[in-house]
């Protein structure tokens, strides 16, 4: 067999049905794959990986950047900030605002969706919606938070259409959810225009076959459209968790992280560690602590990666 | 046909493109004209402020123009960025070694970054350059030497709209507690939504604690520090909290005060919902413009009953410094200088609507306007106080006694509790 | 003479249940349209009025000071002009050099098993789980070490690495409700990996492909820290900063904040409403045959 006459790999399985050849058809695929995944490689390493690895260094020192000769401390850091009642709590105000808000995208995102990809409504109507709907994306977060500071103000406008005088943002028992639901609108076209894109790729022969099998539209839903969406749906998950957890400037620039501290947030606590008080060992550590976390949910994603056989 | 290599070629080819598109795009990007020195020998220097911005178009820039005229050989290049991020880009500049020459400075910041190495010593350039030192009105020391140079002074004395004062049935501005937290009730009273005083105590820029609550302290010549450490659990202070806890109580100060900013504030006492509120010079003519119906004063911070001291009036500078690394540290203490100028420095103060950094300066809006008038005579009668400035980690001192100040107001602890637990955590920062 | 009236055909049951379906949907679609769109009308509606009127109560939709001044400056101003320039070239080379490489190494991902691939995937993944505000002084210092500060492929590159880990994960995810069949047919044939993706994966990804695009540009576009650190002077700064601009020490220009928002989602959403084409049903679905 020389390398000039290459046949389709299975076919050449099949053919000779030796090892050596598995294991040069698997380095060649490997090979291949690190050739399409060259690009992203060098340029993830040169800019990124350096930093993280500093971070991380970073959080094994005391006194970093402030003192030209930091000394090595060992995990002395990660036992201060695990101990701190303030890293729990604002880890604690992070996972509900991160699953609420997740949750409350994937719901309204796929039932944006399913309604602007109804055909009961005409083209150029839905064509409209769609605008309308994308809206809340199209902003940068400091408008966004300036704006609904502006709209949940005492004397603004939410409450003067519900003739009330609630402090949404101000009120120790609503800002946490206060600032979770203009989480949910700024955040929700993510999942929307991912899942529209989604569902022009389901095959209509499916819904055909389905509708002909007596299947109800509720049925046709569950049985087509979410399997069909699922590795879409998987990604946009898991994007949207790592995302909302590293949430900073929507909460810095509404709340503070106040009041009190009912809406610190691991990345409001990561701040006011490297920029109020300079402590920069301490805030790569919570940082460190974060990713470990994060890198959780990325391995769980990992292993439910599989394309459709 | 070698099909692995055709494949291997080609996808080397994309790369190849995509290499090289990327490279264009490199040579093809601006790179800045960073400091240092031509080869016509002019100096550059670069000066980091938020200044330019807040004030009118073209005059900051003017003033630069004056000082490369009167200074040949140097330029001064502008870097202007928003207020909320300087700290943050200071510091990022400086551990990068990109710091510009002149920096704007908060007092607030003073006492950390010079620990850090990161401004220099401006005792030294003075002494080095026989600057005459008495015609500053202020200088911000750490372990004795200098550091900022406050160019300007925004003070902060009471504002009261006279109107809603008037329907209140409240003559004049109040000028003891008793008085102020007496008008208040009254003012709520009128109904809607008017409320008689507004505490913004928003945790992001927590400067409401300086000037919205210890104010109230130093107006009555009391003190938060002792022999330069916290002294938060004294009779000045008990005495301000406990008033401020008064009034929460009986419901007079404006709803939203948890995350409430200055700029809200203004907002609120503009458009008439607010009868009183301790607020910067600064937006005299805003609140003017805004409004032209407002008929407002301005009047001294109220004091304790019975107190004939001088009464301290929080105030906020833009201060000067010079960066510890810079190459060009004598032409950038000449900028230092033209600022502090008295020519300059008036001028400057009256674009800023501030009160000068120099002591012989005296700003034109002082002479044509009555509130501008009476605002100068309340601050040369009392003294500016700001025991914020120089302190280490001031902002996070500020926040740290805000968080706790509002816990005790929404009634989960009591203030004597939320003083001495931010007296402890204020010890264990300095 | 009939008596009775004759029973309603089928066809008219169904056209009244789809009726109804279509009402349902409609009334739907609008309350949705009022949570999405009300903000940003108000938004639209404070960029008009002067400063003050924005907080006045009660409040008003359009005030008898309805002006233009707040996007008049912002056109004259040579300052902002550059703001948008900035940020439409920064973001369409993100978009174009992302999609480019984002494509090859999400085919890697979804069509090939190799050695090392989960802890590929797991360090693309996590590389944007590192809280940004920790990374920007090391990363700042490795870009000034590059010479790329106060450059655009500095802010080019630094958008890239934000923007890939999305956009891999995203177009794995669509490739992965692909068949492998389909490029499986087309290398039976003799073609490479190459031109299987090109020729047979991409276009029918389109859909996919623009989504991930649209929203790329998006986080180019919106992106704050990074461009206010690793730009300096102004000719370089991008749009957001322009915004925070207005937001001084001492006031902010409210109305001109919303001006300039309201100005910076314009081109893209013109852009989103161009590309909407391709989100068209019946475009694509049906010719993934399996």
């Amino acid at each position: 067999m020389t390398m000039r006459t290459l046949t389709p790999p299975d076919t050449e399985l099949i053919v000779t049905g030796r090892p050596a050849s598995r294991r040069t058809r698997q380095l060649r695929k490997a090979g291949e794959a690190y050739v399409f995944l060259s690009p992203t490689l060098i340029l993830l390493f040169v800019l990124m990986i350096v930093p993280i690895v500093m971070v991380i260094g970073y959080s094994f020192q005391d006194n970093v950047i402030l003192n030209k000769s930091p000394d090595l401390v060992g995990v002395d850091n990660y036992v201060a900030i695990l101990t701190d009642p303030g890293f729990w709590k604002a880890t604690g105000n992070t996972l509900f605002f991160t699953l609420t808000s997740v949750a409350a995208h994937l719901v309204l995102g796929l039932s944006f969706a399913l309604l602007l990809n109804s055909r009961l409504i005409g083209a150029v109507p839905r064509a409209i919606f769609r605008g309308l709907y994308v809206l809340p994306w199209l902003f940068t977060v400091a408008v966004i938070a300036v704006l609904w500071r502006m709209l949940l103000a005492p004397n603004g406008i939410v409450n003067f259409l519900l003739n009330t005088n609630i402090e949404w943002l101000a009120s120790p028992q609503l800002a946490l959810g206060t600032v979770t639901f203009i989480n949910i609108w700024a955040g929700y076209p993510f999942f929307m225009v991912s899942l529209l894109a989604g569902l022009q790729g389901i095959p209509s022969d499916l819904y055909e076959a389905a509708t002909v099998d007596g299947a109800s539209p509720v049925q046709r839903f569950w049985n087509v459209t979410v399997p069909q969406l699922r590795p879409i749906i998987v990604s946009l998950v898991l994007l949207d968790l790592i995302w909302t957890s590293q949430q900073f400037a929507l909460i810095w620039l509404t709340t503070g992280g106040g009041p009190i501290d009912v809406t610190e947030m691991l990345s409001t606590f990561t701040y006011k560690l490297a920029f109020a008080k300079y402590d920069f060992s301490m805030a790569s550590t919570s940082a460190v602590l974060v990713l470990a976390m994060s890198m959780i949910v990325a391995v769980l994603y990992v292993r439910h990666q599989k394309a459709r056989d | 046909m070698d099909n692995s290599g055709r494949r291997r070629r080609n996808a080397i080819k994309l790369v190849g493109v995509a290499a090289a598109a990327t490279t264009l795009l490199a040579m093809a990007g601006c790179s800045s004209n960073s400091s240092g020195t031509s080869s016509d020998g002019n100096v550059t220097i670069e000066f980091a402020q938020w200044w330019e911005p807040e004030l009118g178009d073209g005059q900051f820039r003017g003033l630069m123009d004056q000082f490369e005229k009167e200074n040949p050989g140097i330029k001064v290049d502008l870097v202007s960025g928003p207020y909320a991020s300087t700290k943050e880009q200071l510091f990022a500049g400086a551990a990068s070694g990109t710091m510009p020459d002149v920096v704007g400075l908060d007092g607030a910041w003073v006492s950390d970054f010079a620990k850090q190495g990161v401004i220099a010593d401006l005792s030294k350039l003075m002494s080095d350059s026989g600057y005459d030192e008495s015609q500053l009105a202020s200088q911000i020391k750490v372990d004795g030497s200098t550091y900022m140079i406050p160019v300007v002074n925004f003070v902060y004395p009471m504002f009261t709209n006279d109107g809603l004062l008037a329907r209140a049935g409240v003559s004049a501005p109040p000028s003891t507690r008793t008085e102020f937290a007496d008008a208040a009730k009254k003012i709520t009273a009128l109904g809607g939504d008017v409320s008689g005083w507004v505490l913004p105590l928003s945790l992001e820029a927590p400067n409401g604690v300086q000037n919205d609550v210890m104010s109230w302290v130093w107006a009555s010549g009391g003190s938060m520090l002792k022999d330069g450490q916290p002294d938060l659990t004294n009779s000045d202070v008990s005495s301000a909290t406990d008033f401020i806890q008064q009034m929460w109580d009986d419901k007079v100060i404006a709803p939203g005060s948890f995350t409430m900013k200055e700029q809200d504030k203004v907002e609120e006492f503009t458009n008439g919902r607010v009868g009183m509120m301790i607020d910067s010079l600064a937006h005299i003519n805003l609140i003017r413009q805004s409004n032209p119906d407002l008929t407002f004063s301005i009047s001294a911070i109220p004091a304790k009953d019975g107190f004939t001291g001088e009464r301290g009036i929080p105030y906020a500078s833009w201060g000067i410094g010079v960066a510890e690394n810079s190459e060009h540290k004598d032409a950038a203490f000449k900028l230092v200088q033209f600022l502090m100028g008295k020519d300059v420095n008036s001028e400057l103060s009256t674009m800023a609507k501030a009160f000068p950094g120099n002591t012989e300066s005296v700003p034109t809006f002082v002479e044509d306007d009555a509130l501008f008038k009476t605002a100068f005579d309340i601050y040369k009668k009392g003294y500016p106080a700001n025991e914020f400035t120089g302190l280490p980690v001031a902002e996070e001192l500020m926040r740290q006694f805000g968080t706790e100040f509002q816990s005790a107001l929404d009634g989960q602890e009591s203030m004597g509790d939320a003083l001495k637990k931010t007296q402890d955590e204020w010890t264990s920062e300095f | 003479m009939a008596l009775t009236t004759p029973a309603r055909p089928r066809a008219t049951r169904t056209a009244t249940r789809r009726r109804f379906a279509q009402a349902g949907v409609l009334v739907g679609l609008l309350i949705g349209a009022v949570f999405a769109a009300g903000p940003v009308l108000w938004m639209l509606s404070s960029s008009f009025k002067s400063n003050t009127q924005i907080f006045e109560l009660p409040p008003r939709l359009i005030t008898d000071t309805f002006s233009f001044d707040a996007y008049i400056s912002i056109f004259t101003n040579p300052e902002t002009v550059r703001f948008f320039i900035n940020s439409y070239v920064v973001a369409g080379a993100v978009t174009i050099l992302t999609l480019l490489v984002a494509i090859q190494a999400a085919y890697a991902f979804s069509r090939f098993e190799f050695r090392g691939k989960r802890i590929v995937n797991v360090i693309i993944v996590s590389v944007q789980a590192v809280p940004p505000i920790t990374l920007l002084i090391p990363y700042f210092g490795l870009m000034v070490g590059l010479g790329l500060y106060n450059t655009y492929p500095g802010l080019i590159f630094t958008y890239m690495v934000f923007t890939l880990p999305y956009a891999i994960i995203m177009m794995t995810g669509y490739f992965n409700t692909l068949p492998k069949e389909l490029d499986e047919a087309v290398r039976v044939d003799g073609a490479g990996s190459f031109t299987a993706l090109w020729r047979v994966l991409v276009p029918i990804s389109i859909p996919g492909i623009v989504s991930v695009g649209i929203y790329t540009f998006m986080i180019a576009w919106n992106e704050f820290l990074f461009a206010l650190t690793l730009t300096r002077t102004i000719d370089m700064r991008t749009v957001p900063i322009g915004i925070q601009l207005l937001m001084g020490q001492h006031s902010y220009e409210w109305n001109q904040i919303m001006a300039m928002s309201i100005l910076g989602s314009i081109p893209v959403l013109v852009l989103f409403l161009f590309f909407q084409r391709f989100f068209i049903s019946g475009l694509t679905a049906g010719s993934v045959k399996s």
